[in-house]
């Protein structure tokens, strides 16, 4: 009963958000405040509804109410409760009731904190934003309806797919589907500057926050994914190119693109249509991406079960595509430039590359990605691109990126004096090529060793910005230290906030070196008592211990790590399997590992015989993969620290600025 | 910039009183400009509809592998190469099972049996073991004195053209090699089983 309830909502939210679109978009051509009012009391009715329909197939989830076909397929008694509650985005039709759930989160915070501001553009803004809801609602109702019944009560559930039974799947999709869906906000006032013609640099100055928000969660997202894919797929790699790994990076890259490039734009009031490309472009992939993971078109671990909904997402691209042109093309004459760009050795040039960089990278990834499938199309053979090629195409641009990513803030808007570059390129430079000469001792290989000068080198950018900033501070408000360095990021959160922003990708920078050059690796069957040595490791296979847990047998392999040459023991790991009552065939793995700084001891357990006494693992030495995770963590602070408000406007000039040799921001 | 209120056509921001021959150059951009656009509209749409090709694509073979029973072939634990193709005519029980799978054990008893009773009739019963070592597959088939031909399902190539989500599945091959009856999990009673048979009883 409370299920139809449920569908007669979703049908109900459906009706409304038609009615907010024609509202919104008549009361914004006519100025009209009632009609507009009407939207906005549509965003906010469409979200309540919503939300309740998603509490409604929560309460169907926790109480095993497996009369309910989604329940049924993803849920089981057994299950722990905390996954339970994970149930709603393990498929299709509840994740996109979830998304929907999401997305009217974000429109109600998003419209509630521009009430009063920007009368021009918002009518539009919510007519974009119920537009993007109409079509998950449109997909929920007519495809994917989550409150399917059967006539009668199953006794159990089939259970949740146990590659998501784990701490990490928990909010790693909720973490991506932020940043997902998020991207739908800067979109809708892109959409909303373009329809109401009100096309100067002000949608983009408050579009900024609103996209550093979900770019935060987005790159939050695809870290954790990939320290799962670490932890539990057990190849020994984080990342693999994966068609729904690139599906989500895909935005993250035009939506970094675009963060760097609206900087500009404030500035310098060029690249107008560029900056709307991008954004626009960020939420088509981000639409794209979704429906090649649900779809089945691509072959992945990740792909959801198959269902009809493939179709509307199609209509869906292809409308985005062709409104948004029209848009574009029809408003060109109000996107041109406000200035040209004048020196070479200029930051706009920096920016320019950089977004050269940045597109010249979706391009490759998304060309990877579709290429094999069309070629399939085409020519009936399968031509398969993987991990070795995207190394090899994206890897360099990548390391230009980060190089640019230092040398960028150290040039002055406009041109750069002579003397300027020396003032700040000398300790960066010194940096970087002792770090260089380090890297020299552990191998001979090129790469590498640019690669660790280039991530020195920008390390060294930050620290000395940091330090004039700070020095600055303290000359002219002869501040302490720490009051300097709080103030100098409650003062400029937005640029200090974004170098650390930049240690992070340093950092992530660095473990991506030392993984792809400097890992080792062994494949070894051990008996009870035997012993393997891997780069200066030795570890001793001790035997099988067992588990029983909830719904899953736990076994896993006991190993103690020694230090080969001292003899002295390190630590003791333990790679498990877990096999799963209701999915026996997929058993999970979950490695054994040791980290450090330096670098993780990484064992996955393969198999064992007769019952224990021989095991096979694979050993992973893999050098400075901690600094992953810590740059991770050092980006999201950053972003905070970026998007925390600023102190109301500056009564004076803040000294700071006095000192910044290269413009603030 | 501030004059352009609308705009009728793109690349028209040139001044009135220009030459004509700064007219041609404005005629010759105007032109550029609207082929890039057209290309910038074409070659997304083709992207698009080339994703549409292949989801139509999918959606087609996947309704195949609803109807018709892949083919395999298998070579048996004890060295005899058994192809579905040739079984044509016969009623096919097709078990995907494991040893370290505790539900087909619940099953195991009840395969053997209805395999004694209905070969007569023209059903043959088959079974594959899904990822697994052939010791253990043998002690296992040796326990449940499993008589009718088993042999491991390499690279697990029938798993993925059948689509199992796990084992055991039952897939029930009526004479015209269609599927005409699948079992995900165990089969649990006599009922379930003659369910099944009765698809496809030759």
């Amino acid at each position: 009963m409370i299920f139809n309830v449920g569908y007669l909502i979703l049908i109900t939210a459906l009706l409304l958000s038609i009615f907010g679109i024609v509202t919104g978009f008549l009361g914004g051509q006519r100025r009209n405040g009632r009609l507009t009012q009407s939207s906005f009391n549509s965003v906010l009715a469409v979200a309540a509804l919503v939300t309740i329909a998603s509490a409604i197939l929560w309460y169907g989830i926790l109480t095993d109410k497996f009369q309910l076909v989604y329940v049924w397929n993803h849920s089981e008694r057994s299950l722990p409760t905390i996954y339970k509650f994970a149930v709603i985005w393990g498929g299709q039709q509840g994740s996109l009731l979830f998304w929907n759930f999401l997305l009217s989160i974000f429109s109600v915070v998003a419209i509630l904190s521009f009430r009063g501001k920007m009368n021009t553009i918002m009518p539009y803004v919510y007519a974009a934003l119920l537009s993007s809801s109409l079509f998950f609602l449109t997909l929920l109702v007519f495809a994917a309806n989550p409150f399917r019944m059967v006539g009668f009560v199953p006794e159990d559930g089939q259970g949740l797919n146990p590659l998501l039974q784990n701490y990490w799947m928990v909010i790693h999709p909720v973490m991506l589907y932020l940043g997902y869906v998020g991207m739908a906000i800067p979109f809708a006032f892109a959409v909303g500057a373009l329809l109401s013609k009100r096309l100067d640099t002000e949608w983009v100055r408050v579009v900024r926050r609103w996209t550093l928000i979900p770019w935060m969660f987005l790159s939050a997202g695809i870290i954790m994914g990939s320290q799962w894919a670490y932890m539990e797929l057990g190849w020994g790699g984080y990342w693999a190119w994966d068609p729904v790994e690139n599906a989500s990076f895909l935005p993250w890259l035009t939506g970094t693109a675009f963060l760097h490039s609206v900087i500009i734009q404030e500035q310098r009031g060029i690249l107008k249509i560029w900056n709307v490309t991008l954004i626009c472009a960020t939420y088509f992939l981000v639409i794209l991406g979704t429906f090649t993971t649900r779809s089945g078109i691509l072959d992945s671990v990740h792909s959801f079960a198959r269902s009809d909904v493939g179709p509307y997402f199609l209509v869906y691209l292809g409308l985005m595509l062709i409104g948004f042109l029209w848009l574009l093309y029809t408003r060109m004459p109000l996107l041109h430039g406000e200035h040209q760009i004048d020196g070479v050795v200029s930051r706009e040039s920096a920016f320019l590359a950089n977004n050269w960089l940045f597109a010249g990278i979706t391009f490759a990834v998304l060309w990877g990605t579709f290429f094999p499938m069309f070629s399939e199309i085409l020519t009936g053979d399968r031509i398969s691109v993987a991990k070795p090629w995207f190394d090899k195409v994206v890897g360099p641009l990548f390391l230009l990126l980060v190089l640019l990513m230092g040398v960028g803030p150290l040039l002055g808007w406009r041109f750069t004096s002579p003397s300027l570059l020396r003032r700040q390129f000398t300790w960066p430079a010194v940096a970087a090529a002792v770090i260089a000469g380090v890297t020299t001792i552990f191998s001979r290989n090129i790469y590498p060793i640019i690669g660790m000068a280039i991530c020195a080198f920008v390390t060294a950018t930050i620290v000395q910005e940091y330090i004039r900033g700070i020095n600055a501070r303290r000359k002219h408000n002869e501040e302490a230290l720490p009051v300097a360095m709080f103030q100098l990021l409650r003062r400029n959160g937005r640029r200090y906030g974004g170098y650390i922003v930049h240690l992070g990708i340093v950092f992530i920078g660095v473990a991506v070196l030392g993984n792809e050059f400097f890992q080792s690796t062994t494949n070894v069957t051990l008996s009870r008592g035997e012993n393997v040595e891997l780069s200066g490791y030795s570890l001793v296979y001790t035997g099988l211990e067992s588990e029983r847990e909830g719904n899953h047998m736990r076994i896993g392999a006991r190993l103690i790590v020694f230090d080969a040459e001292t003899d002295k023991e390190l630590s003791s790991v333990l790679p498990q399997r877990n096999i799963y009552d209701k999915n026996p065939d997929m058993p999970t793995s979950e490695v054994g590992l040791r980290m450090t700084p330096i670098e993780d001891v990484y064992v996955v357990l393969n198999g064992w015989e007769a019952g224990g006494e021989t095991a096979t693992f694979t050993i992973y030495v893999n050098p400075l993969t901690m600094w992953m995770w810590v740059g991770g963590i050092v980006l999201v602070l950053g972003v905070l620290l970026a998007i925390w408000p600023h102190p109301a406007p500056r009564t004076q000039r803040a000294p700071q600025e006095l000192y910044v040799p290269a413009g603030a921001d | 910039m501030t004059e352009l209120t609308d705009v009728a056509g793109p690349g028209v921001a040139g001044n009135e009183e220009s030459s004509a021959e700064t007219q041609t150059q404005a005629q010759a951009h105007a032109r550029s400009v609207r082929v890039w656009q057209a290309i910038f509209i074409a070659v997304p749409l083709l992207f698009i509809v080339l994703l549409g090709v292949r989801l139509w694509q999918t959606n087609v073979s996947e309704q195949r592998a609803a109807g018709d029973a892949p083919p395999f072939t298998f070579t048996t634990f004890e060295g005899e190469t058994i192809s579905l193709a040739d079984l044509r005519g016969k009623g096919v029980v097709l078990n995907f099972w494991a040893s370290w799978c505790d539900p087909c054990r619940e099953e195991a008893a009840l395969l053997e049996q209805t395999w004694q009773q209905e070969q007569a009739n023209g059903i043959i019963f088959l079974g594959l073991d899904y990822l697994d070592q052939e010791p253990a597959a043998k002690a296992y088939l040796e326990e449940y004195r499993v008589s009718y031909p088993n042999g491991p399902d390499l690279k697990s190539k029938a798993a993925r053209d059948y689509g199992i989500k796990g084992v055991p599945e039952t897939f029930f091959i009526n004479a015209e090699g269609k599927i005409a009856y699948m079992v995900i999990g165990p089969i649990v009673n006599q009922g379930q089983m003659e369910q099944g048979l009765s698809k496809i009883r030759p």
